[in-house]
C-alpha cells in the first residue's frame, strides 16, 4: 500500500491550483494599477 | 384574475397564429426530433442492446433537443422585429408574458411528443398502447418541468449576443434531474410497473415544476425588464 | 474613491487575515504531513482527504454565498452584491476543480479506477458545470445592471437544483463512502480524534484563505468601477 505517487500528484495540483489562482489575482492588480496611472497621468496632463 | 387569463390567452393565441400561418417551428422540431432517433438508432447496436433499455433514453433525448429549438425560437422570434419591446409595452403582468410563452412552447413541445410516439413504438417494437395512461402522466410532468425552467432561460438567453450557444449551456446542466427521472419512470412504465412503484421519482419531478414555476413568478420581472 | 484612512484601515486587516491564513495553513501541512497517523486501511493516499473534503466545503460554502448574494441582489438592487456574487462563484468553481482533479487521485489506488458514476461525483461535476455556465453567462454579456440581473437570477436557479440533483443522482446510483465526519452515531465517531483534529485544522484553513481571496477579489473589483467611472468622467468633460 505505497501510493506516495498519487499523493504528490493530489498536492502538485492543490497547491499548483491556489498559486495558479493567487497569481492571475496579482497580474489583474497589476494591470489595474496600470490602468490607473495612465488614467491620473492623463487627468494631471490635462488640470 | 380574469384580465391576467384573457392576457395569457392573447399570448398563446398570437404565438398559435404564427405557427399556423408558417407551420416552420412544428416541422422544423419534428424532422430534428426524428433525425436524433436515427442517430441513436445507428450509433447503438440494437441487435445486442435490449431495444426497452435503451428506447427511453434515446425517446427523451431526442424531445429535449428538439425542445431546445422551440425554446430558442420562442422569445429569439419577438427579439428580431422588436416585439418583445411591444410586448412590454402592453399594459400586462411580466408573468402574463411568461405564463403564455410557457403555455405555447409546453403545447407545441406536446403535439410534437405525440407525434413522436408512433414512430417511436414502430421503430423500437416496443407496445406503447398497453401503458398509455401512465406513459402520458410521465411525458407531462417532463415536459412541463422543461417548458417551465426552459422559458425563464430563454427569455434570458433571447438578450444574449450568442443565444442559440448560452441556452443549452445554461439549461442542460439544471435539467438534470429532469433527464433522470423521466428517463427512470419511461423505462419501468414501459416494464410494466404501476405509477405507484416510483412515487419517488414523480415526486422529483413534480417538485421541480412546482421550484421552477415558482421561481420564474418571482424573477421573471427582473429579466424581462428593459 | 476611499479615502486614505479606510485604505489603511482595509490593509492592516486584509494583512492579518494573510498572516492567519499562512500560519493556519502552516499548522494543516504539518498536521496532515507529520501529526497525522497513517490510515490503516487506505494508506498514505487517504491523506489526500484533508485536502479534498476542505475544498468541497469551500467550494460548497462559495455556492450558497453566492444564492444569498443573488436574493439581495435582485432585493436590494446594490452593485455591492453582485461583486460578492460574482467573486464567490469564482473561488467556487476553482476548488470545486480541485476537488474534481483530487477525487479521481485518490479513487484511482483505493477503487481502482479514476471515475466512478457515484452520486456525490455525478453531482460535484454537474454543480462545477452549473457555476462554469454561470461565469460565462458573465463573461458573454457586457458589464450594468443586465449582466448583473441574468447572473442573480441563475445563481438563484442553479443552488435551488441543488437538493433535486442530489436525489435524482442518490436514487439513480450510490458507491461514495459513507460520510465518515458526521455519520449517524453523531459527529466525529467514524474516525480518530487525530484525523478528525486534522481535518478541522485543514477547514479552518481553507475559510480564511476563502475570506482572504473573497476580500481581495471584491476589491479588484471595485477598483475596476472606479476606474471605469473616472474613465467615463474625463471622456466627458473633455
Amino acid at each position: 500500500m505505497d501510493y506516495l505517487g498519487f499523493l504528490f500528484a493530489a498536492n502538485a495540483f492543490v497547491w499548483g491550483g491556489i498559486i495558479y489562482y493567487v497569481f492571475t489575482l496579482k497580474q489583474r492588480n497589476r494591470a489595474l494599477e496600470k490602468d490607473l496611472e495612465l488614467l491620473k497621468e492623463t487627468l494631471s496632463r490635462e488640470g | 384574475m380574469n384580465l391576467f387569463i384573457s392576457q395569457v390567452s392573447a399570448i398563446v393565441w398570437k404565438d398559435f397564429t404564427i405557427e399556423f400561418k408558417t407551420r416552420e417551428l412544428f416541422s422544423a422540431m419534428f424532422i430534428f426530433a426524428l433525425l436524433v432517433i436515427l442517430i441513436f438508432i445507428f450509433s447503438v447496436n440494437l441487435s445486442v442492446v435490449e431495444a426497452s433499455e435503451v428506447g427511453p433514453g434515446i425517446l427523451w433525448v431526442a424531445f429535449l433537443f428538439s425542445g431546445t429549438i422551440g425554446l430558442n425560437r420562442s422569445f429569439a422570434l419577438e427579439k428580431e422585429n422588436g416585439c418583445l419591446m411591444a410586448l412590454m409595452l402592453m399594459p400586462a403582468d411580466r408573468t402574463a408574458i411568461y405564463f403564455g410563452k410557457l403555455i405555447s412552447n409546453f403545447v407545441f413541445l406536446t403535439i410534437m411528443e405525440l407525434f413522436i410516439l408512433p414512430l417511436f413504438m414502430i421503430f423500437f417494437n416496443i407496445d406503447l398502447l398497453e401503458h398509455l395512461f401512465p406513459l402520458l402522466i410521465v411525458i407531462f410532468l417532463g415536459t412541463l418541468g422543461f417548458c417551465a425552467l426552459g422559458t425563464l432561460l430563454s427569455s434570458l438567453a433571447s438578450n444574449l449576443k450568442t443565444r442559440e450557444i448560452m441556452l443549452p449551456i445554461l439549461l442542460y446542466p439544471l435539467l438534470v434531474p429532469i433527464v433522470i427521472a423521466v428517463v427512470r419512470m419511461t423505462g419501468q412504465v414501459l416494464a410494466g410497473e404501476p405509477l405507484s412503484e416510483m412515487m419517488n421519482w414523480i415526486g422529483l419531478t413534480a417538485s421541480f415544476d412546482i421550484i421552477y414555476i415558482g421561481v420564474s413568478i418571482m424573477t421573471i420581472d427582473h429579466i424581462l425588464e428593459e | 474613491m476611499m479615502s486614505s484612512d479606510a485604505v489603511e484601515e482595509n490593509e492592516e486587516e486584509s494583512s492579518i487575515l494573510v498572516w492567519m491564513t499562512g500560519l493556519a495553513f502552516l499548522a494543516a501541512i504539518i498536521a496532515i504531513f507529520i501529526y497525522v497517523p497513517t490510515e490503516r486501511t487506505e494508506g498514505v493516499v487517504q491523506r489526500i482527504m484533508y485536502f479534498h473534503i476542505p475544498s468541497a466545503w469551500l467550494s460548497f460554502f462559495a455556492f450558497f454565498v453566492v444564492f444569498i448574494c443573488s436574493i439581495l441582489f435582485l432585493w436590494k438592487k446594490e452593485r455591492e452584491w453582485d461583486i460578492y456574487a460574482h467573486a464567490s462563484a469564482e473561488i467556487g468553481v476553482i476548488f470545486c476543480s480541485l476537488v474534481l482533479i483530487t477525487g479521481p487521485i485518490w479513487a484511482r489506488p483505493i477503487w481502482g479506477a479514476w471515475w466512478v458514476w457515484d452520486a456525490r461525483l455525478t453531482s460535484t461535476l454537474i454543480l462545477w458545470i452549473i457555476y462554469v455556465a454561470y461565469l460565462m453567462l458573465r463573461a458573454q454579456s457586457e458589464a450594468g445592471s443586465m449582466r448583473a440581473r441574468y447572473a442573480a437570477v441563475l445563481g438563484i436557479v442553479g443552488f435551488l437544483d441543488i437538493p433535486l440533483i442530489h436525489f435524482s443522482v442518490l436514487w439513480w446510483r450510490a458507491f461514495h463512502p459513507q460520510p465518515k465526519v458526521i455519520s449517524s452515531e453523531g459527529i466525529g465517531k467514524g474516525m480518530e480524534i487525530g484525523m478528525l483534529a486534522t481535518l478541522g485544522i485543514s477547514l479552518c484553513a481553507f475559510t480564511l484563505l476563502y475570506f482572504l481571496l473573497m476580500g481581495v477579489r471584491v476589491r479588484q473589483e471595485k477598483l475596476k468601477d472606479e476606474i471605469d467611472r473616472l474613465k467615463r468622467e474625463t471622456l466627458y468633460s473633455s
